[in-house]
């Protein structure tokens, strides 16, 4: 019965070889590329980079620890670490996004969003694939929450992606949407390049990364959005995978070197809208970063794995919004919800609208020289 | 009067065959060898009670069934399923009538596949052998929960296949300790570099019951010709053991729990710690076996093994 040679076995098993293409295409390529325009000559490639990782340490038996954040991944030879795009191959660490987004878009600051940073700005935006947490409710999924061979990747090293944010206008190149820290080297290369080009560089991370990481980056970042995703470690635990306290000592960080911050809650109903919580968070604030932080509270929408829960009630935010204020911070912001008057930036002292927004939109902007129009308060930011 | 229902009353132990070939020797590009061919017909006879192997067969799929066979191709030539096992299973699928092109061996990876010595073949004649990342192949754009997983599915398992052989190695992992068959399914979902912590636990039992997964494979074949005793799953020319076996069978967890039998008494045998002791505790076994996912009997007591010898 089982009279077939090995050479029939191979001959047979390889007779379609020819027709068969071995590229991936699983997302939107032709949205990328037209919206590249004149830059369509970084055309889509589906291969990975190959660049060694930063902040490891090579272990026994081809091993790695990797140091990039408190996660600390102990990665065997051929495999990943828990965000999926750090590979260790016979006991080095590479890091395969290296100059390989899979997202790039100008968007507005306000997005992002920094409300006390360069305000009615555009932010050239990129991101690769994977992330070191897996919030249950990520609205990004589909490029945070896969590796990078599933992602439609542009060949897009930090020197060119730095010409394209010029060529577009944008002062400003923001790592986002899914967690820069994951690309890391990436991220720190093309601020470095973009700041010697004259461009601002901001970054939107969960803040899940190690202090001595952290502190590099800082050298080459203007402004960091941190999201505070709840104030107990047991929401950290069971619904985005990570740990509460490195992100509070990322905060202490930023503040230490001076960069620019800003803080984004996303309340979801039930799981860290507790209003004890919420004190307790606006405390250590107080406390740790002073009253100028701009705390964002923003609506929960069902996404991804979390889609038993409603979106978060508008009174659920202005009740967090009163918890904060009550608490003695002074900026406090509700997002997401077009049109609420607590997107508006009010000054502190004689509570007159400073920045008017509906959306993503200036209405209008009263503050000069970093201070109030009306009675001269001094407005903490950077506002050009 | 007490009434039990059928499922009080004594259940059959699980059966998991053994078949060693002394002899045997792997070579990496070798695809057939007639002792591994001896060694599968005897493994399927066994563990069915079927005296001809035709028949063995006939016992999972038909010839209308369209056969997927997950490899492990992770670690290179030396340490990947071997070829002379995916052809022995195909010439047994055939046997009972399953088309050439209604077999598909598989991976993660077209890459995987070359390096262990596996002909590409999506869509010619003859078997057909390609990785999930296969332009037009990929993951389900939507995905399935099960427990604390919620994955994407290889269109391989979810959409092209009726039926499953899953075609794992036998080797310790410096994470949960054992990756055998269980473990195997991590390359059949888009984000396996999420399920590592606490030792794989839940996860290894959450991803086998995702429902593509549980409902269409049929069948296990560890391929335990090579076993990586230590530091796994990658190649390690130096804590591989030839233990020239197939071990047959279909319950998950019971494989999987004589698995790491085989792998302790080896790790015993070279003077190495148990795995626990080594902090690689085997969390998942007790897992997949709880009430809340009723895979398959991990206690080895109440597993039937059956084990014989192809001279």
């Amino acid at each position: 019965m089982f009279e077939s040679s090995r050479r029939e076995f191979l001959k047979r098993a390889a007779g379609g070889l020819g027709g068969l293409a071995l590229t991936q295409v699983p997302f939107s390529e032709r949205s990328l590329l037209s919206w590249l325009g004149n830059a369509c000559a970084f055309a889509a490639v589906p291969n990975l980079s190959r660049v060694e990782a930063r902040y490891y340490q090579k272990l026994e038996h081809l091993e790695v620890e990797c140091r990039i954040c408190p996660r600390k991944c102990r990665v065997g030879d051929r495999e990943r670490g828990y965000c999926g795009t750090r590979e260790n191959r016979d006991g080095t660490y590479y890091t395969l996004v290296y100059g390989k987004p899979c997202s790039l878009a100008i968007d507005p600051i306000e997005k992002k969003p920094f409300f006390h940073y360069m305000p009615g700005s555009t932010a050239f935006s990129f991101a690769t694939a994977g992330c070191n947490m897996n919030c249950k409710y990520c609205q990004n999924w589909d490029i945070s929450q896969v590796r990078p061979e599933q992602t439609e990747n542009l060949d897009l090293p930090p020197r060119a992606l730095v010409k394209l944010a010029r060529e577009k206008g944008a002062p400003i190149i923001a790592s986002t949407y899914s967690e820069p820290i994951v690309f890391y080297e990436y991220v720190c290369d093309t601020a470095r390049e973009g700041r010697r080009q004259g461009l601002r560089n901001v970054m939107i991370t969960a803040g899940y990364i190690q202090p001595e990481p952290l502190a590099e980056l800082c050298k080459v970042l203007d402004a960091v959005k941190v999201d505070l995703k709840a104030f107990t470690e047991k929401f950290y635990k069971e619904v985005v995978h990570g740990e509460l306290s490195p992100v509070l000592e990322t905060l202490k960080g930023l503040k230490r070197a001076g960069v620019w911050h800003e803080i984004v809650y996303l309340v979801v109903p039930t799981l860290n809208d507790q209003e004890g919580d919420l004190k307790a968070m606006c405390q250590w604030i107080m406390k740790e970063l002073g009253p100028d932080v701009p705390l964002h509270f923003s609506r929960f929408t069902p996404m991804y794995l979390l889609k038993n829960l409603p979106p978060t009630p508008v009174s659920t935010l202005e009740k967090a919004h009163q918890i904060a204020k009550g608490a003695g911070l002074n900026y406090v912001y509700i997002g997401n919800v077009p049109g609420n008057p607590y997107e508006h930036t009010y000054c502190p002292n004689c509570d007159k609208i400073l920045i008017g927004r509906m959306g993503y939109t200036i209405l209008q902007n009263y503050i000069r020289k970093g201070k109030c129009q009306f009675c001269g308060h001094p407005i903490p930011g950077v506002w050009k | 009067m007490i009434i039990r229902s059928a499922s009080l009353q004594t259940m059959p132990k699980p059966r998991v065959v053994i078949i060693k070939a002394p002899k045997f020797q792997f070579q990496p590009g070798v695809a057939q060898d007639s002792l591994m061919d001896r060694m599968l017909s005897l493994a399927m006879t066994k563990f069915t009670g079927k005296a001809d192997p035709r028949d063995a067969w006939a016992r999972f799929f038909n010839p209308k069934s369209v056969v997927g066979a997950k490899l492990n191709c992770l670690a290179g030539k030396w340490l990947s399923t071997s070829l002379p096992l995916a052809y022995a299973v195909a010439q047994g699928l055939k046997s009972v009538g399953v088309k050439e092109g209604n077999i598909i061996f598989w991976e993660r990876m077209n890459s995987e596949l070359k390096e262990a010595g596996y002909p590409l073949n999506y869509e010619g004649p003859g078997l057909r052998c390609f990785a999930t990342d296969t332009n037009g192949v990929g993951y389900d754009s939507d995905l399935t929960v099960s427990g604390e997983v919620g994955s994407r599915v290889s269109r391989v398992l979810s959409s092209y296949v009726t039926h499953h052989i899953n075609l794992p190695l036998v080797k310790d992992h410096t994470i949960p300790g054992l990756s055998a068959g269980m473990k195997n399914f991590y390359g059949a979902i888009h984000n396996p570099n999420k399920y590592h912590d606490n030792h794989c636990d839940p996860y290894v039992a959450d991803v086998y019951s995702l429902p593509p997964i549980k409902s269409k494979n049929v069948l296990t074949i560890l391929d335990a010709t090579r076993i990586q005793y230590n530091f796994g799953p990658a190649y390690k020319a130096q804590w591989v053991e030839n233990y020239n076996a197939l071990i047959v069978g279909t319950d998950p967890v019971a494989l999987d729990s004589v698995a790491l039998k085989i792998l302790e008494d080896i790790r015993r045998q070279k003077s190495m710690p148990t795995l626990e002791k080594a902090g690689r505790p085997v969390k998942y076994l007790a897992t997949a076996a709880d009430s809340s996912h009723r895979l398959g009997e991990y206690r080895l007591t109440k597993i039937e093994v059956i084990e014989a010898e192809v001279i």
